[in-house]
């Protein structure tokens, strides 16, 4: 028998459990006391804080008893103990009020992910042989102390590094204050779903370096410049309910939305008017519709810091004439007056941009055009509009801007000297361009220790493992920063009791502080995180939201049972603070990588519906998702233009390679009408070497093969700025669905 | 007076996100077949989200359309079972009964709406994935038909605490789950017995429509057309 | 026939040397790179061999080995009634075999000198509970989710369908719990028969 069928064979009777009819009880092993106080068959619902992506949205997790292997004092046995069986919204969480989106719900196979880390882990071979070997608490912990001990010792406290995903609340907090008392530098935070470029601009218009709100439900008309707010951009389920009311919440009344993109997407497809203007023109666009505007004085004029900072605005816009505009977007000036005409007949009107569009080089200039064209519709701080939550009244050590960035330190060169490097949450070895060489900077650090669930190919490189609790099981909190007119401050105590031999990481943390001693301890002095949350929720008790005021010990039960703390819904939106913006900016062509006669495509990766930047790519519910646009399941493809595809000698599943300057990598091609002539676009997430049984070595990731330009004003990966050519090298067969009991699905699709 | 369960759908509030796909693998043990087996057209999903383009780019549109068994009053699936698993229930629903399956896949070939899915192995969970399976939902075995059930386990028991509690139903009691987790709240469900419920309601939109209703399948899914802005205000 | 059987126990037997070997070592990544997702592609029948299924199929069950002597007559006995110890039968769908923690209420202060119970003192000192085996329950085939708490609710005594439990020391299927003796009850009472109204 091959391995491969012994393989199979040992799934289906080693490590698998089929149907009751056909597993034996489990008789050797024993039955330990059950540690909660439960009700056979009643079911209990706990709220809780959905952390895989940066919505923040609030859960309600309902919990069943039931029978689970865990192991006590050495020993393996099963124990009764309340197991979460499903995920839903919590109804009173303002930002998705009750819904929610396909991953959160799938966030549930986090917590029974059979390839989990179950205790600490010590490597055992070369660094990235993916040899480790269990060990136990007390000498990983130790390890940690004594490395950590040694490099404050020999005064070279800088050479602690912190390499993490978006730090919100007070995890985000008991991180900071931990390296700061330590010596060491911020955190490096490295968020691919993050928008620095977004952040940028509105720190120059409106003084905020924060992610917008969008108030849909009072919108009439929206017009959205390739952000996939109704799928995986910034708070999707909060836009999705605004989006819904807008449609259909207003009897009489029903909003129109435009969408400015070269791919369609999930979002894309639910537009009354799609827009494929030119790659990185987007903010032309937004201004020619602004010159109509004020040419036509459709608004009242005004001027302001936001519309200071685009050169030419106080004369007119006069570059961004209908006729430069066609020229330079491709759009037909007639349809930019048009548009320009109807989206200010339909005000309260917004426009969003985010996504691919500031993704280019030149993706600053559009940010900046279209927080002015919000500016001369009226549109920001106003109902309808876009607007930025209110933070809630908490001690904050510092402003989220002053963390670090780990690309600006990757390229600075900034991790040389590092010695001992912390991971949590983040996965760049997986998430960058191979020219970066990410693996290699990061595999020359001498002591690395990684708080991750799962072996991913940076947690790979760890020296220890110390395996934090999976959400449902840990003391959780945030601070959205969008989707919400309300303060939000969320929390929630575990859900359920650790299946495994894990520590959640922010305890993990303060033990290591406390065993370390001195400042580190001093600043820290919690006994655990659960101590830190009570603390850091007690100035919210007088800050509205509950009236009157509950007494101290009543405010943190309510806190804990409601999933939260929130504000009061406010009279209107909050002021802006000054901005900051000074010089005034112009078009200037977005650049690319790669010769256009030798790479003629443009090359759109995108944030993926089922695995966004390929951090869900092991969740088996997520892998049989078909995408709503392509349907595929289990992989990805490369999705191009009949024409193009007619042009190369393409056909619909052939294998193709997309080549940049910089790389190379081989998928099924996927033809898609909703794509423009010179673009192909690919989703990202797949293409993991070693993420789990059911991510790894499965499709391909676009992002590596990614040329590595950078926005100028942000340092961020400028990831639409590369060109790639594609050819046909063979036949592939993509995992396409539609409908019960087809074979060979793929020749049914409707193209 | 006994109930008849009914859904609205509506395609202008629906986005395309399939949360309502995972809502239901969620709620209702819905294996993982695996991409060999996706490959051969046995994954199962009892909502999915269909696609459709319209036209060529840059004149191109895209319309999504969620499909679940549409528990036809005139289902073409319930005559064809040698074994009456397939067949109607008091309250209008199309039951299917697991234990008098056979596997015969007639009801499957009858659909229209190719909702109905078959078990083609025993299903098996890499321990501890197994640990998600809802207790109050049978796992149906190899040679099992399978299809949407609009969460008549969620039926059931709201009925029963209903009736325990000695009230009637209250709207927006029972609710499937995926209809409970629609951000854009595009998917309703009730009572069509009840002509002043939500669904009843919708039901009588001027957009309702019944998918592939010339069949005369009777569905019990109204769709509601999504609106033309352009064509109303240009 | 008997060689479907002997090559599904070699099957068997050949991977569970196999998973051991794989589960012994503490090494993760590499392993993870080709193990196969979903459900296999080999013949998974719904039980392991034809004897197993034709013993669901028939009803056959082995009676159940219990860990301790418990007699439910002593305890009825001294009033206990049925719900101090099943305690979810009013309210979900399960009524449940209590956990040691629920014996131990009475029994830290109560007959804590007879042999059983010493026996279950020192298993509840150990850290451990009681491996019960369950006496009653459809077989997974029969798809039915039965639910006690409308039974409760409508008056249905717990003897109906467990039996006279006042005579029972260990715990027996003393009625034959099949299709006909619920649809018998429903149609007396006039409740729903609806194939629906269990089978889901």
């Amino acid at each position: 028998m091959e391995r491969r069928d012994f393989l199979k064979a040992t799934v289906l009777t080693g490590a698998t459990a089929a149907l009751s009819g056909c597993e034996k009880p489990a008789q050797k092993l024993v039955r330990f006391i059950p540690e909660e106080d439960l009700v056979p068959g009643v079911a209990t619902w706990k709220p809780s804080v959905c952390t895989l992506c940066s919505a923040g949205c609030g859960l309600m997790v309902r919990i069943l008893p039931g029978e689970a292997e865990v192991v006590r004092g050495g020993k393996l046995g099963t124990i009764q103990m309340g197991l979460a069986k499903k995920l839903e919204g919590n109804p009173n969480h303002p930002v998705n009020q009750g819904r929610l989106c396909a991953r959160g719900q799938a966030g549930l196979q986090i917590t029974y992910h059979p390839d989990r880390v179950n205790g600490p882990l010590r490597r055992s071979g070369p660094r990235g042989s993916g040899n480790f070997l269990a060990t136990t608490w007390e000498e990983a912990l130790s390890e940690v102390v004594s490395k950590l001990g040694e490099i404050r010792s020999k005064n070279r406290p800088r050479s602690l590094r912190v390499l993490s995903g978006r730090l919100r609340g007070q995890h985000g907090e008991l991180v900071r204050k931990f390296l700061k008392a330590f010596g060491a530098p911020p955190a490096m935070v490295f968020d691919p779903l993050d928008e620095p470029v977004l952040r940028q601009a509105n720190l120059l218009s409106f003084g905020q370096a924060s992610i917008p709100s969008f108030d849909l439900a009072r919108t009439n008309y929206l017009i959205c410049f390739g952000a996939d707010f109704l799928g995986t951009w910034n708070s999707p389920v909060a836009q999705s309910a605004g989006y819904g009311e807008m449609r259909q919440g207003r009897p009489g009344s029903r909003g129109g939305f435009v969408q400015v993109e070269q791919r369609m997407s999930q979002t894309g497809g639910n537009a009354d008017e799609w827009i494929a203007a030119r790659p990185g023109t987007e903010g032309v666009l937004a201004l020619g519709m602004a010159h109509v505007m004020l040419k036509e004085q459709l608004r009242p004029h005004v001027q302001d810091n936001a519309t200071r900072l685009i050169a030419g605005w106080s004369e007119g816009l006069p570059d961004y004439a209908p006729s430069p505009v066609e020229e330079k977007t491709g759009i037909p000036g007639k349809r930019i007056e048009r548009l320009a005409r109807e989206i200010t007949a339909h005000v309260p009107a917004v426009a969003m941009i985010g996504g691919l569009p500031l993704a280019h080089t030149n993706g600053l200039f559009s940010a900046l055009a279209v927080n002015a064209l919000n500016t001369l519709l009226g549109s920001v701080g106003t109902p309808g509009g876009m607007f930025f939550a209110p933070r809630p009244p908490m001690q904050e050590s510092e402003d989220l801007t002053e963390d670090g960035n780990f690309v600006r330190d990757l390229l600075g060169a900034k991790l040389d000297g590092t010695d001992v490097l912390l991971l949590h949450n983040s996965n760049p070895v997986f998430a960058t361009p191979a020219a970066w060489k990410v693996r290699n900077s990061l595999a020359q650090i001498p002591f690395i220790v990684s708080f991750g669930s799962f072996v991913d190919e940076t947690s790979e490189l760890a020296d220890l493992i110390l395996p934090d609790h999976s959400p449902l099981e840990s003391w959780l909190d945030d601070v959205p920063e969008s989707g919400t007119n309300r303060a939000v401050v969320s929390l929630a105590p575990p859900a359920m009791q650790p299946l495994h031999n894990t520590l959640a990481m922010p305890d993990a943390l303060l033990t290591i502080a406390h065993q370390l001693g001195g400042d580190l301890g001093k600043a820290l002095p919690w006994e655990s995180f659960q101590d830190m949350l009570q603390d850091s929720m007690a100035p919210l008790r007088t800050a509205g939201g509950m009236h009157p005021p509950p007494s101290p010990e009543a405010f943190w039960t309510q806190v804990q049972e409601q999933g939260g703390w929130w504000g009061d819904e406010p009279k209107q939106f909050g002021r802006l603070a000054s901005p900051h913006g000074r010089a005034a900016v112009k078009f200037t062509e977005p650049q690319f990588d790669g010769e256009e006669s030798s790479f003629p495509l443009h090359f759109q990766p995108y944030v993926s519906q089922a695995f966004l930047d390929g951090s869900l790519a092991h969740l088996p519910w997520m892998q049989e998702l078909p995408d709503s646009l392509s349907t595929i399941m289990w992989g990805t493809g490369v999705e191009i233009n009949p024409k193009t595809a007619q042009r190369l000698g393409i056909e619909q599943d052939d294998l193709v390679e997309v080549r940049s300057q910089h790389g190379s990598l081989m998928a099924p091609a996927l033809l898609s009408p909703g794509i423009a002539f010179d673009v192909v676009a690919m989703a990202m997430g797949q293409g993991h070497d070693n993420f789990s049984r059911y991510a790894s070595g499965r499709g391909a990731n676009p992002v590596t093969i990614l040329a590595p330009v950078q926005v100028a004003e942000t340092g961020s990966l400028a990831w639409a700025a590369t060109r790639v050519r594609v050819s046909k090298v063979g036949k592939a067969r993509p995992a396409l669905f539609s409908g019960g009991l087809f074979e060979r699905p793929s020749e049914l699709q409707s193209r | 007076m006994s109930h008849r369960w009914g859904m609205v759908v509506d395609l202008d509030r629906c986005t395309g996100c399939e949360a309502c796909v995972v809502a239901c693998h969620a709620e209702n043990n819905i294996p993982t077949v695996g991409e060999e087996q996706a490959l051969k057209g046995r994954a199962i999903h009892w909502i999915r989200v269909e696609r459709y383009y319209e036209g060529e780019f840059p004149e191109v549109r895209v319309k999504f359309q969620p499909v679940l068994c549409q528990q036809c009053d005139n289902a073409p699936c319930e005559p064809v079972c040698p074994t009456y698993a397939s067949y109607h229930t008091e309250e209008g629903l199309n039951g299917q009964v697991y234990n008098r399956c056979l596997g015969t896949r007639y009801c499957a070939n009858a659909c229209p709406y190719t909702v109905r899915f078959f078990n083609f192995f025993n299903p098996a969970w890499d321990k501890p994935l197994h640990l998600q399976l809802n207790p109050e939902v049978s796992v149906r075995q190899v040679g099992i038909m399978e299809k949407c059930t609009f969460c008549v386990q969620r039926i059931k028991s709201a009925e029963v605490h209903a009736k325990m509690e000695k009230r009637d139903l209250r709207e927006g009691e029972p609710t499937p789950a995926c209809v409970q987790s629609c951000p854009p709240k595009a998917l309703v469900f009730g009572d069509l017995n009840d002509p002043e419920s939500e669904v009843s309601r919708m039901t009588r939109s001027r957009r309702g429509a019944k998918l592939l209703g010339e069949l005369g399948t009777q569905p019990k899914v109204t769709y509601l057309q999504r609106e033309d802005w352009n064509a109303k205000n240009i | 026939m008997r060689s479907i059987i002997t090559d599904l126990s070699l099957v068997v037997m050949a991977s569970v040397a196999v998973s051991s070997f794989f589960l012994n070592r503490a090494s993760l990544a590499g392993s993870f790179r080709k193990r196969i997702a979903g459900t296999p592609q080999v013949f998974t029948p719904a039980h392991p061999t034809v004897l197993d299924s034709a013993r669901e199929f028939l009803g056959w069950r082995d009676n159940a080995v219990q860990p301790l002597a418990f007699t439910h007559k002593r305890h009825v006995e001294n009033q206990i009634t049925c719900t101090a110890c099943h305690e979810g039968v009013q309210q979900s769908a399960i009524a449940g075999i209590p956990n040691i923690k629920v014996c131990m209420r009475c029994h830290a202060l109560f007959a804590k000198d007879r042999p059983e119970i010493k026996k279950l003192t020192a298993i509840f000192n150990s850290g451990l509970d009681l491996p019960w085996q369950r006496v009653y329950g459809f077989s997974p085939s029969a798809h039915v989710k039965f639910n006690h708490a409308p039974h409760i609710h409508a008056g249905v005594d717990c003897s109906t369908c467990h039996g006279d439990v006042t005579v029972m020391t260990v715990a027996v299927r003393a009625v034959n719990l099949n299709m006909g003796f619920c649809l018998r009850c429903h149609r007396a009472k006039q409740v729903s028969t609806d194939c629906i109204t269990c089978h889901f």
